[in-house]
């Protein structure tokens, strides 16, 4: 019974490999461009901006007492994303970053939710994922003070200077 | 966790001011015991606290919370069993440094039971140049002699003109200077006209005359991307340099924070309104970090400080949160 089903793999294991190569082949593509890529980025670039702008105010439906999520996170400081899904104790529950911004949007600011599949929470995820890149994913951690990146210059991500003041590089 | 290095910084940062605060707790805390242990004849200081509240960032508009907290930060100070002589007020009083606001502030600021004095931060300047905030509070740049104490008064959050060239108006001027990691302000400092003023105020002091300043943001580089900083910091502590006693005291930074240069302790006070995150940079004394804020506590990492100056002029320096912020080594105060 083993030596038949051995035989019967060692004829199969050639058919099964030239299909999945066909397979494969019809469904590659070349690695994308420069082009692409550029293009890609530019994208998500676009989105950060827009995180950026919601953090610092621009939807006023944010905030119901003039607080927006830059007073207390400054370049997205101890905002944390790299630690998210973690248990909130004011919810009693594992939650995902989006949720703990609208607690914060709702709480400390007093303001509207965003809806959790929003391009603009997208936007602020980016933004905050942005100003943590590099940081080791961390998910549950909860109860150390935490560091951001360091920021040099700008808005901490490629974006037009605004060609006032500092604001030069 | 180092405990060796936790227990080499708590004897730097709090020395025989450690014990005391245990002596005089045990005893029912009274200046008399508290300057009993430390008294060091010779010097003219008379035992005596001040307190600080800073950073309460009003907005417009009735009952808004840090108006309340606000408010919870005078109560703290009025009920303190060992009454200040004075409170220093250590800026950004408004958030958008309108008159509404900063006349909100005087309000609230007018139920503290004893002295203000008040340096201004920001938030409180650059709509009008601080001409509101002096019209309600007076001189920026001061100083006054209390019990054997020189104390400074500076105004460190100048920057060069940035707004007339692009035509900004009074409100983006403020709008671009509101935003802590904002890149347009620039670094701040006091600028060359107080320079002069402190060369000149400290010039017939002599060199045991415990000093205090008091500016908006550190006289040291802490994180400069926050303004954490005073551009001028180096030219102010090298002026300062003969004395032997020099504690500057600073708002701005919203926790927690210590540090010594040169012959300078750096106090830095929590606010009233919102804990800020530490920057990204090594501290020289990572103890003087408090605990991370619990956003579901809505006062957690604010709150008021406390300085017990000594004979001598040593100081104990207490910080008075609202909530419980302090890790065990915070709690026992710190040197000055």
């Amino acid at each position: 019974m083993k030596a038949t089903f051995t035989r019967t793999l060692a004829t199969a294991l050639p058919v099964i490999a030239v299909a999945a190569l066909a397979a494969g082949s019809a469904q590659a593509r070349d690695p994308f461009s420069k082009e692409e890529l550029d293009k890609q980025n530019a994208k998500l670039l676009e989105l950060v901006e827009q995180g950026y702008n919601l953090w610092h105010g621009s939807n006023p439906d944010m905030s119901g007492n003039g607080l927006a999520c830059g007073n207390c996170h400054p370049d997205a400081a101890a905002s944390n994303p790299q630690t998210f899904p973690k248990y909130i104790q004011n919810m009693n529950r594992v939650v995902q970053w989006g949720e703990m911004v609208n607690w914060c949007i709702q709480n400390p600011q007093g303001g509207k939710a965003l809806a959790l599949e929003s391009q603009d929470m997208t936007a602020m995820y980016a933004y905050a994922m942005n100003l943590h890149r590099g940081k080791p994913i961390q998910p549950g951690l909860a109860s150390q003070q935490t560091k951001p990146i360091e920021v040099k210059y700008g808005k901490g991500f490629p974006s037009k200077p605004s060609g006032i003041g500092f604001d030069t590089k | 966790m180092d405990h060796k290095k936790d227990r080499r910084e708590f004897l730097q940062l709090t020395g025989k001011a450690g014990l005391s605060t245990i002596v005089g707790s045990a005893a029912g805390i009274n200046l008399g015991v508290f300057d009993l242990a430390h008294a060091q004849p010779g010097k003219k200081v008379s035992p005596f606290r001040f307190a600080m509240i800073t950073d309460s960032h009003l907005y417009s508009g009735d009952d808004h919370k840090f108006d309340r907290q606000l408010e919870d930060a005078i109560e703290q100070v009025n009920s303190m069993e060992i009454k200040p002589d004075f409170v220093l007020y250590g800026g950004d009083i408004a958030q958008n440094g309108t008159e509404d606001q900063l006349a909100k502030g005087r309000k609230l600021l007018s139920k503290l039971n004893t002295k203000l004095v008040l340096i201004p931060g920001e938030h409180d300047w650059y709509v009008d140049m601080g001409a509101a905030w002096k019209g309600m509070f007076g001189q920026d740049t001061w100083s006054f002699d209390h019990k054997g104490v020189h104390f400074i008064g500076m105004n460190s959050i100048l920057v060069p003109d940035f707004w007339t060239a692009k035509q900004l108006s009074p409100r983006e001027r403020m709008a671009a200077m509101e935003m802590l990691e904002g890149p347009i302000g620039g670094l701040w400092g006091v600028g060359e006209k107080q320079l002069e003023w402190l060369k000149k105020d400290v010039a017939k002091l002599s060199p045991d005359t415990p000093i205090v300043t008091f500016t908006h943001s550190p006289l040291w580089d802490y994180y400069p991307r926050w303004n954490f900083q005073t551009v001028d910091g180096p030219q102010i502590r090298e002026i300062l340099s003969k004395f032997e006693n020099f504690t500057s005291i600073h708002g701005h930074v919203h926790q927690t924070i210590y540090n010594k240069v040169g012959n300078m302790t750096s106090i830095g006070a929590m606010s009233t309104s919102w804990p800020w995150p530490y920057p990204p940079v090594k501290l020289a004394y990572p103890s003087s970090q408090m605990n991370r804020a619990d956003p579901g506590n809505e006062v957690d990492g604010m709150g008021t400080l406390a300085v017990n100056v000594k004979a001598g002029g040593d100081k104990l320096v207490e910080y008075q949160p609202f909530a419980d912020t302090l890790t065990p080594f915070l709690k026992k105060g710190l040197k000055a």
